[in-house]
């Protein structure tokens, strides 16, 4: 195996463990700092794949932006409430979880049926893009590229993105506003 | 694989470098702060006090690591080494000189903002890992004043970002210099490509690059939590904030990534605006003083110095200005500082276009 094919198996394999982690355990709290791992091994695998500049942006937006604010409202909500979560009894398998488990089930077999049905080691468009000359090696800059693509080939998507963050922030403004006559 | 026990090596030295540096910043930063208050400060072990610092990291060595009861211990104790870690990683893509750098990524801004940002969720473990209410206020503080200073501190990189047109920082560095593969002006007019000097610093390469300065080093100081931005560790308030619970090791290490944090940010800050491992000293007529002073070791020796007299002005503006209060600190973020950090961006984009 090579040294790639290592650090791939270890980060997969942190990845996944920490994930079943968050999702099993009790302890809201640990469960975040558990989901820090899993965003920085996903980010890794990023790397990996020579997308380093989503692997930052994910680690800048989720662990420095979405994740720390989970934590505020944790901190906010006080040890009673989460104490109260934590030890709620529920069984593995309830009747309550029963739309959970459908759409998990659902998503598994989505996945085996993609991944049955793909020949990764022979696509079709890879196989165009490397004639074409159309790759990203490990010494290009990825940054370039990315700012010219969303300005040209993928600017409605980017522009409406941009009007909905738009439509939040004002949103969250003028909800958080409570004062006269409000 | 022989390339493999020099990044240990190198990742050592840093590590090193790091300790040292906490344990002269600390020594400095009782010196300064006796100077200004009119005080002598240590002065009894070692000639004018110089051991000190050694006197103390050997005590705190010998300590006993306390846990709380009501602690959450994983947390509690995890949470020193991620706050320092992610401190430490960002020292991996600084720039020391002309061909020293660590790790010369194509992305090495972005990686350090991205890594800097880490810092905050190690102090919000610790705060909720102690279990104590002034542990978890002085946390929340934190978190607050390091998210909402990112913004104009992230505006202000991407100002530079926008003149210099790269996010690599061996590449910013030798923009600022001599070594430079294109035309460097002065304010916009005066061609200093072969001058070099403080004349080709980005900070004088356009009028606004130095309110921008200006800007990023507000933003840095309350990124590190320092004085006047130090209210999540007000000691007439919340005892020590964050770290109220720490003993021994654990203490020692949230300083040493405090230390590391002021060093880090003022050498990002050298890096963007003064010049990084350039010379100051510009070629007058057959005097070649700028060739003479750019190579490698050079380098160090004035990112050193530089990095060093901004920790200085650091520790300066501790000891001088009063504490703000929490509304005083997020009005001048939010009203003053953003909007100001948002118009030098606009600014930088029309002098790229129009003026370069």
């Amino acid at each position: 195996m090579s040294l790639a094919q290592i650090l791939f198996y270890l980060m997969a394999f942190i990845a996944i463990g920490s994930a079943v982690f968050v999702a099993g355990t009790k302890n809201l709290v640990r469960s975040i700092f558990m989901f820090f791992i899993t965003l920085f091994a996903l980010a890794g695998l990023y790397v990996l794949a020579l997308a380093d500049f989503v692997a930052i942006t994910q680690i800048v937006i989720y662990v420095g932006g979405i994740l720390v604010l989970i934590l505020f409202a944790f901190m906010l909500s006080g040890k009673e409430t989460l104490n109260a979560i934590g030890e709620q009894k529920s069984k593995f398998i309830n009747i309550n979880k029963l739309p959970a488990m459908l759409l998990a089930g659902l998503f598994l077999i989505v996945l085996v049926n993609m991944i049955l049905k793909v020949d990764a080691n022979n696509l079709e468009w890879v196989k165009k893009s490397i004639v074409r000359n159309n790759m990203i090696l490990p010494n290009s800059s990825m940054t370039e590229g990315i700012g010219i693509n969303l300005m040209t080939q993928y600017l409605l998507p980017f522009e409406a993105i941009s009007v909905l963050l738009m439509i939040a922030l004002i949103g969250s403004a003028h909800l958080s506003r409570k004062g006269k006559g409000a | 694989m022989n390339f493999y026990i020099t990044y240990f090596i190198i990742a050592i030295g840093l590590f090193g470098f790091s300790a040292l540096f906490a344990l002269f910043g600390v020594y400095a930063e009782r010196k300064v702060s006796a100077f200004i208050q009119d005080r002598l400060g240590p002065t009894e072990t070692g000639k004018y006090g110089s051991l000190q610092t050694f006197a103390d990291i050997l005590k705190m060595l010998q300590k006993e690591l306390i846990t709380p009861a009501a602690a959450d211990k994983i947390l509690f104790i995890l949470a020193p080494g991620i706050i320092f870690v992610a401190v430490y990683l960002g020292f991996a893509a600084l720039p020391w000189g002309p061909g020293l750098v660590p790790a010369n990524l194509n992305l090495g801004l972005y990686y350090i903002f991205a890594i800097i940002s880490i810092e905050t969720l190690g102090i919000l473990m610790a705060g909720w890992g102690s279990n104590n209410k002034y542990s978890i206020l002085g946390a929340m503080r934190s978190a607050a004043q390091i998210i909402s200073y990112e913004i104009p501190a992230g505006f202000a990189i991407i100002s530079v970002v926008m003149i210099a047109q790269t996010l690599n920082l061996q590449t910013i560095s030798a923009q600022q210099g001599i070594l430079s593969t294109e035309v460097v002006k002065f304010s916009g007019f005066w061609d200093v490509t072969h001058i070099g000097g403080f004349f080709a610093w980005n900070v004088f390469r356009a009028p606004h690059l130095l309110i921008v300065f200006v800007i990023y080093f507000i933003a840095s100081l309350a990124e590190s939590n320092r004085a006047p931005f130090d209210i999540p560790e007000a000691e007439s308030e919340l005892v020590a904030g964050f770290h109220t619970e720490y003993t021994g090791l654990r203490f020692a290490l949230v300083f040493l990534a405090e230390y590391s944090m002021m060093f880090l940010v003022s050498m990002v800050a050298v890096i963007l605006f003064l010049g990084a491992w350039n010379t100051p000293l510009p070629n007058i007529g057959p005097v070649h003083l700028a060739n003479w002073t750019t190579n490698a070791v050079w380098g160090i020796v004035w990112v050193t110095i530089k990095t060093l007299t901004l920790v200085g002005i650091q520790m300066w503006i501790r000891w001088t200005l009063p504490r703000f209060r929490v509304d005083q600190l997020m009005t001048l973020c939010w009203k003053v500082l953003t909007p100001l950090a948002f118009a030098c961006m606009l600014i930088s984009g029309i002098w790229r276009l129009w003026l370069m």
